[in-house]
Formats: structure tokens, sequence, C-alpha cells
């Protein structure tokens, strides 16, 4: 039976991880760019199998809802947002030259990385089973919480800060674009250009007759 | 029971393919696109680290619950950062060779 389980188990691990390499690379290589956003959104939904055959429910919900919620929703108003980026012409690459590094660059890194994976002795290291926690949300609850609290609302005010920095970016640049900012009142007020004109219909006026001494 | 190095094969796959996207693609939307496999990969590589080591804690879990909360906010920021590209240089290309205005 726990052969069956462990089989079913590697079944199900190769379907997804072929689910999610396609969904990735029709992300990255799809023409029309709205579809590549829906394709990350499925692919991240893909993902969150994954943390459940870890056993991360947890963790599997959030990356449905901060993954294929949040993220590929903003990255379809990014698309929306910049018509440009529908450009099919932009799928072309720069140069050869410049395709071949990049390609060359990244299979190193995979290579690299899958060298790491294959020859490091992570079985020495590492369990190669682990303990059932499906139901142990009470005490990730806790280790987040009442143990490391602190990094949490740390992380929070990291984040805060980050959203308001870009809503100032995006104001800056706004207001760059009106230009100086006028007013009332303080070191911001400038005269206007009506102020400054003298009228132009109004007749200059009638010079004062001079005395004639008698 | 799955084997750990066929998550990590997996994830590295995917950091791979992220990579990949940074550094081949020209459309800056490709480019977050691909920032975002590269960071969907490390999540499942550190949640299945975690879950394997011998004594068993909660940080791999803690961890990828804060990268996944700093995704999103650099997700934004990179939204925000796009728009003021394409702003500048009225393009959203990065292949393209910027020219300086004049003064």
């Amino acid at each position: 039976m726990q052969g069956f389980e462990g089989a079913f188990e590697q079944v199900e691990f190769l379907l997804i991880a072929g689910i999610v390499l396609v969904l990735a690379y029709l992300a990255l290589e799809h023409k029309e760019i709205v579809y590549a956003a829906f394709f990350f959104g499925f692919m991240a939904s893909f993902v969150a199998g994954f943390f459940l055959l870890l056993e991360a429910p947890f963790i599997a919900g959030m990356q449905i809802a901060v993954y294929t919620g949040g993220i590929s929703a903003l990255i379809i108003f990014a698309v929306l947002l910049l018509p440009r980026a529908q450009d099919s012409s932009l799928e072309t690459f720069a140069s050869k030259r410049k395709r071949r590094i990049g390609l060359m660059v990244a299979a190193i890194v995979a290579a690299l990385s899958g060298i790491l994976a294959l020859l490091f002795p992570w079985a020495e290291s590492f369990d190669e089973t682990f303990v059932i926690i499906s139901n142990d949300l009470n005490e990730l609850a806790l280790w987040l919480w009442a143990n490391n609290g602190i990094y949490v609302q740390m992380i929070a005010l990291i984040m805060v800060t980050s959203l308001v920095g870009a809503i100032a970016l995006l104001k800056m640049d706004k207001a760059e674009q009106i230009g100086s900012i006028r007013g009332d009142f303080g070191i911001e007020a400038e005269p206007t250009i009506e102020e400054d004109e003298s009228p132009v219909d109004e007749e200059p006026p009638a010079e004062e007759p001079e005395e004639v001494d008698a | 029971m799955v084997p750990l190095s066929w998550y990590l094969i997996l994830a590295f796959m995917l950091i791979g393919l992220g990579g990949y996207g940074m550094m081949v693609k020209r459309n800056l939307i490709r480019i977050l696109i691909g920032a975002e496999i590269m960071g969907n990969g490390v999540n499942i590589a550190l949640v299945a680290m975690s879950l394997y080591s011998p004594v068993f804690t909660f940080t791999g879990q803690g961890l990828i619950i804060l990268v996944i909360s700093v995704a999103a906010a650099h997700t934004a920021l990179a939204l925000v950062l796009m728009l003021m590209y394409n702003r500048r240089y009225d393009t959203v290309d990065l292949g393209q060779p910027i020219q300086k205005e004049e003064p």
C-alpha cells in the first residue's frame, strides 16, 4: 500500500512538473503578451500543487492568492496600461550575438544548478522521508508570530515603504510633467503670467501738462 | 515518496528558464515574468529542503511566506518603474539603445 502511494505521488509530481515547465515556457515564448500573462497565472496555480505535495497547504493557498490572484493580475494591468508592450516586433531579438550570449549565460546557470542538485550529497545530509505535518498550522502560526513576530513586522514595514515609494515615484514623475507648483502662499508662490503683462487695450496714461512759469 | 533531488532539479530548471527569459528578452513585461518564474523555482527548492531536512523546523515555510509577500511588493514596484520608463523613453524595449535628450 505504501509503495502504491509512493508511486502515485511520483506520477503526480511528474505530471505537475511537466505542466509547469510547459506553461513557464509558453509564458516566456508566446507571441501575445496577454496570453503569456495568463499562462504565467496558470503556472503559478500549478506550482501550488507542489506545495500540497510537500505538506504545506497554507503556502499553497498563499501562492494561489498572491501569485495567481495578485501578481498575474498586476502583470495583466501592466499590459493594459502599456499598449506598446503588445508590439510583436519586440519578440524578435535585437541581435543574434546578444541572443547567443543570453542563451549561453542561462544555460550555464541551469547547468551549474543541475550539477549542484545531482552531485551534491543531499542524501547524506537530508532525510529521504519526512514527517507528515499537514495539520500543524497552529505550530506554523506560533513559529511565525510568537517566535519570529518582529521579523514579520519588519518585512511588513519594508513592504509598506516600497509601496509608498512606488506611489511617490509615480507622483513625482507626474509633478515633473505639470511643471512648477503654483500657489498663493510660501516659497511656491510665483507671479502668474497675467499679473506680469501690462494690459494691451488700455491707452497710455495722458501726460500731465507742464506748468508754464509766468 | 518523491526524492528530494527531483524537487531540486525541477526548481533549478525553473530558475534556468527564468534566467533565460531575463537574459534574452527585450520586452520589460517578459523580463518581469522571467523574474517571477525564477522566484517560483526558489520557493519550491526552499520548501522541499525545509521539509526533507533531518531536524524539521518551520524556517522554510516561514521564509516562503515572507518571500511571497515581498514578491508582491516588488512586482508593484516593477510595474511603476515600467510605467516611468515608458513615459520617459516612449517604449518598453530594453534592447533599444536609449538616446540621450539634447540639452
